[in-house]
């Protein structure tokens, strides 16, 4: 069994969860406790599995892992089961695997209705975050990516609020908008290309007129910018997180969003490098005004859970900017920070789920003095909101440094102006979230019977403790020695960016003084 | 070949012919405790005759047998179409008997019907002379005009046979004059020859152009297209949701095959000035079908109702394949029968399997059953799904290969307006398992539902199961499907067309 793991990998990685999970969706519903557990010990022992291997592996020559077989040919377009572990994904896939099974223990009580059946939904989400994340066939890659789409509807769907329903289908019908005109321009250049290998498609379209890459590079970013979500296609993420239980949505915020970003560094940029140049300025644009817009909407929000939703939509449009920089080091920094998103807005989350499960409330006014209620809540709150907002020492420094760094000497024009926009972000992050932290943890006892303060009896128990616990332990190590998360994807994303033809960065202010260009 | 009397072409269709003489005579005892034991073996019989035909069929397939009996050829597309209607009638059958018990309605009339019906369906999709495909129309609707008024004292019932049989017979004598035409002008009724004679014709002859286009519109009535698709919700509403899932699966298909059968001497070698107006026509009608199918789906409250409207748009898409008109999409066109002969079915057996009959066919009357039949539930979600195009189930398959090939063959703008008809789709598809699975049961609902006797549906809940494996099944194990049969039956039938 091991030797065989060791071989196959990457298909245990995501078949494992897919059986794991079918397993325990048969659990009848008296059950559910036993299927839960089942469910977090074969997340855990994935994740362990996922790290003892990848981890030995060295990081720093090309593909690690690698699994290609000829899987179908229909209509004349063969498919290959073609998955592979490499520098740009490794990480992702680490953090899906982690953040798994402790989303699963984070969340033990907060679903009392057929837990055992989300619990086994959750596994079959992973299943097809893996299948995403490891698969370097694009027809392979596009049926995870919607395969992926089912668990995730059914868990805002059944588990969510109020206004579950409208928001399940906002979610599934924007994603499925984007990619069903990603998948009539995947065809037509597959049927160009006779192949679905990436490689070769874009060697395809290098033969294609110049608008018609453009055209259809414009559909690639389109699927991918709705899952981001970037600006102006967000309006389905407030939505779907609000009403998204806990673990949904930390699962929603960790890991199903890099995917769209992580499709514009695997897929988007290799195939069609001429069209990226030509739009990465505006997609960089887009991102700020992402950034920008995404924090001042948070500021007024009155939900705590929408605020950090929002929050999002900043953060990520962060992402974006590091990648349409096309700079090793802004695309470092997003490869960075995608992981510093998963882990610190998916914590937030956490957090504010553990809040709820108390208070039965997420309104910012319904709380006041929490802080001396909950010491050590705050203290794990406010750690995690420091390291959202991007406090040196903490992983979102170094990840918005690095992409601000990459934007500011990035080739097209406006690249400074656009970072410093940009960093004004950063400074509306403190606000919004200071603030929200102020008036929910800070100041006087709320003394309101009916508020959420006066419902707090108990502060974090062991569990909860847990599960923050090595989320802390992450942020201060991406904080403090970040090149353990860059090491590996320095290599590819240089030659990506290299093949890509990427436009000469700038030269830094001092190289440029006095010298006139 | 005219020469050849092999009898054993005959046998498939004769086998339910026969069953569907005898049928009505087992009726006719009107003798109360006789009554339970008469039903049973009458609806056994018509398994045996289904099944009888059935592996007649498969032993012609598994020999490579293709028989001819004169104008009648059993070749591998008209097995394959014989094995897709035996299929979709056992189907039938087996939802019938407790769809039929629901209503308190069993009466034998209903199983010779449905047998003549596919004796019909059997010599339509088997011959390329007018005539016979005139017969095997006639001999296959006329069954299921009486078949859609099966619970005549319910008016919608009436009322649905009534306008389907009234526009039906339009559209029959539409086909008939087409065809007379044509014969006219070309001095034969096989169309083959037809073909043949057409290409090397000069010019256009317009009685050509009007026998054509009045022969699709036969061929375009009966697969629901746009626009003449107006009987489709009225006749499935009236009809026994069996019975409608029938006619969505079986007509729409046997339409389309024999239209496939018949594209390439229509469209007269495919270049041709007539060929080139029959694919606009074609491509016409795919549109609007698409369009019109998937947007009054939408504002639908009742279940058969949207799925009359899923069904025209079902076939826009496998129309789309006639466009691009490749072999290759002739392929995915039969794929994707296959598949939707399995969702389909799934989707109104769904009705059958939680006893929704006459008025309870809502959206609401399937609130929260999810949860209290997940077995079944869970197999129709994955037929809707498969409805909708979502991977891995063998809709999207079926919408993949017809949509490479209309990409491939440079139809782009098309492609893109059928994938945003299919992204409407998925909006009023969800409907059901949003209500099977997101929803609450409403308490008024609840309790008409606890006064009705306890819902028993064995047959009908095996047949969704069965429906459900199918369509994962025809999902993960597309290839076989394609290599081993479909693109088969493709291949020889291009073979003797050349």
């Amino acid at each position: 069994m091991s030797a065989w793991i060791s071989s196959h990998l990457l298909t245990f990685l995501v078949f494992a969860p897919l059986f794991w999970g079918l397993i325990v969706i048969a659990f009848p519903e008296r059950l559910a406790p036993l299927a839960r557990l089942l469910a977090l010990l074969g997340s855990t022992g994935v994740f362990f599995i996922a790290l003892i291997h990848l981890l030995r592996a060295s990081p720093e020559y090309g593909a690690l892992f690698d699994e290609r077989i000829p899987w179908f040919t229909i209509v004349g377009l063969p498919v290959d089961y073609h998955l592979a572990a490499d520098g740009l994904n490794l990480w992702l896939v680490l953090l899906t695997t982690f953040l798994t099974p402790l989303t699963l223990f984070g969340t033990w009580n907060s679903i009392t209705k057929r837990a055992g059946t989300a619990a086994a939904l959750f596994l079959l989400l992973e299943a097809g975050m893996l299948g995403a994340l490891l698969a370097q066939d694009l027809l392979l890659f596009y049926l995870f990516w919607e395969a992926m789409l089912l668990p995730m509807y059914f868990l805002i769907g059944v588990w969510g609020g109020e206004d579950r329903k409208y928001a399940a289908n906002k979610f599934i019908l924007y994603t499925l908008a984007g990619s069903l005109l990603w998948l009539v321009a995947l065809l037509y250049v597959a049927s160009k290309a006779g192949s679905f290998a990436p490689p070769l498609m874009a060697q395809a379209v290098q033969t294609l007129p110049d608008k018609v890459q453009k055209t259809l590079f414009l559909a690639f970013a389109l699927a991918f910018a709705v899952k981001i979500p970037l600006f102006p296609l967000h309006t389905w993420l407030p939505d779907a997180h609000t009403e998204a239980p806990t673990a949904g949505s930390v699962i929603l915020a960790g890991v199903l969003l890099k995917l769209g970003t992580y499709g514009f560094i695997r897929f988007a940029i290799p195939m069609f490098p001429s069209a990226f140049i030509h739009y990465a300025q505006a997609l960089a644009i887009l991102s700020v005004i992402a950034i920008i817009y995404g924090a001042l909407v948070a500021m007024v929000q009155w939900d705590i859970k929408k605020l950090v939703a929002y929050s999002s939509v900043s953060h990520m449009g962060f992402v974006m900017l590091g990648i349409s920089s096309m700079t090793v080091i802004g695309t470092q920094g997003a490869m960075l920070q995608m992981l510093n998103h998963g882990i610190s807005t998916g914590a937030l989350f956490l957090l504010v789920g553990m809040l709820y499960d108390r208070a039965h409330t997420r309104m910012i006014a319904d709380f006041g003095g929490v802080a001396s209620k909950m010491p050590i809540f705050t203290t794990f709150f406010l750690i995690v909101t420091l390291s959202s907002i991007g406090l040196p020492l903490t992983n979102g420094f170094v990840g918005e440094f690095l992409i601000l760094n990459g934007t500011y000497i990035a080739g097209f024009a406006w690249g400074r102006m656009i970072a410093i926009l940009a960093t004004l972000g950063i400074v509306l992050g403190a606000v919004y979230l200071l603030w929200m932290v102020k008036r929910v943890f800070w100041g006087p006892v709320n003394t309101d019977e009916d508020s959420g303060t006066a419902h707090l009896h108990e502060d974090l128990n062991a569990r909860e403790i847990a599960v923050l616990v090595p989320i802390v332990v992450m942020i201060f190590w991406m904080g403090l020695h970040p090149q353990t998360f860059l090491a590996s994807s320095q290599a590819p994303v240089e030659q990506l960016l290299k093949e890509a033809k990427a436009p000469a960065p700038r030269m830094s202010v001092m190289q440029v003084q006095g010298v006139k260009p | 070949m005219t020469g050849a009397r092999d009898l054993a072409a005959l046998l498939p269709l004769a086998i339910p012919a026969a069953a569907a003489c005898l049928l009505p005579i087992a009726a006719l005892d009107k003798d109360q405790s006789a009554q339970k034991w008469i039903r049973g073996a009458m609806f056994f019989m018509a398994m045996l005759a289904l099944l009888g035909s059935f592996f007649y069929v498969t032993q012609l397939w598994s020999t490579g047998h293709q028989p001819v009996y004169a104008q009648l050829s059993m070749d591998r597309l008209a097995q394959f179409a014989a094995i897709f209607v035996l299929i979709a009638a056992a189907l039938t059958v087996l939802q019938l008997w407790d769809h039929l018990h629901q209503e308190g309605w069993v009466k034998g009339e209903c199983l010779a019907l449905l047998l003549t019906s596919v004796s019909g369906m059997m010599l339509f999709t088997a011959t390329t002379h007018l005539m016979l495909l005139f017969i095997g129309l006639e001999l296959f609707s006329i069954p299921l005009y009486a078949l859609t008024a099966t619970l005549r004292t319910r008016s919608e019932a009436a009322e649905g046979g009534m306008k389907y049989f009234l526009t039906g017979a339009v559209a029959s004598s539409c086909f008939l004059m087409g065809a007379v035409l044509l014969y006219g002008v070309t001095g034969t009724l096989d169309v083959s020859e037809m073909g043949i004679r057409l290409s090397v014709a000069k010019g256009l002859d317009p009685l050509a152009l009007v026998g054509a286009a009045l022969l699709l519109l036969g061929f375009l009535f009966k697969a629901s297209a746009a626009p003449f698709h107006q009987w489709t919700p009225d006749a499935y509403e009236g009809a026994p949701h069996p019975i409608a899932a029938f006619m969505s699966v079986a007509t729409k298909g046997v339409a389309l095959i024999a239209l496939l059968r018949i594209f390439p001497g229509l469209v007269a070698g495919g270049d041709s000035l007539l060929g080139v107006k029959v694919r606009m026509a074609i491509a016409l009608a795919a549109v609007l079908t698409m369009i019109v199918g998937n947007l009054t789906a939408l504002v639908q409250t009742r279940i058969k109702r949207m799925l009359a409207y899923s069904s025209i748009s079902h076939a826009g898409y496998l129309l789309l394949a006639f466009v691009a008109g490749t072999p290759q999409a002739f392929t995915g066109v039969l794929f994707y029968l296959v598949a939707y002969l399995a969702m389909n079915m799934g989707a109104f057996g769904l009705l059958t399997a939680f006893g929704l009959v006459g008025e309870r066919v809502t959206f609401d009357h399937l609130r929260g059953l999810g949860w209290k039949r997940p077995g079944v539930s869970i197999a129709a979600t994955l037929c809707l799904l498969s409805l909708a195009g979502i991977p891995p189930t063998a809709g999207f398959f079926g919408k993949y290969m017809i949509f490479k090939e209309l990409v491939q063959t440079g139809h782009v703008g098309l492609t893109v307006l059928a994938v945003l008809a299919s992204l409407v789709s998925v909006y009023y598809y969800l409907r059901i398992p949003v209500a099977l699975w997101l929803e609450q049961p409403k308490t008024s609902i609840e309790r008409e539902a606890a006064e009705l006797p306890a819902v028993d549906a064995p047959f009908a809940g095996a047949t969704v199961l069965v429906c459900g494996a199918l369509v994962l099944a025809c999902g993960f194990l597309q290839t076989l499907l394609v290599n081993g049969f479909v693109a088969r039956v493709i291949r020889d039938w291009m073979g003797i067309i050349r």
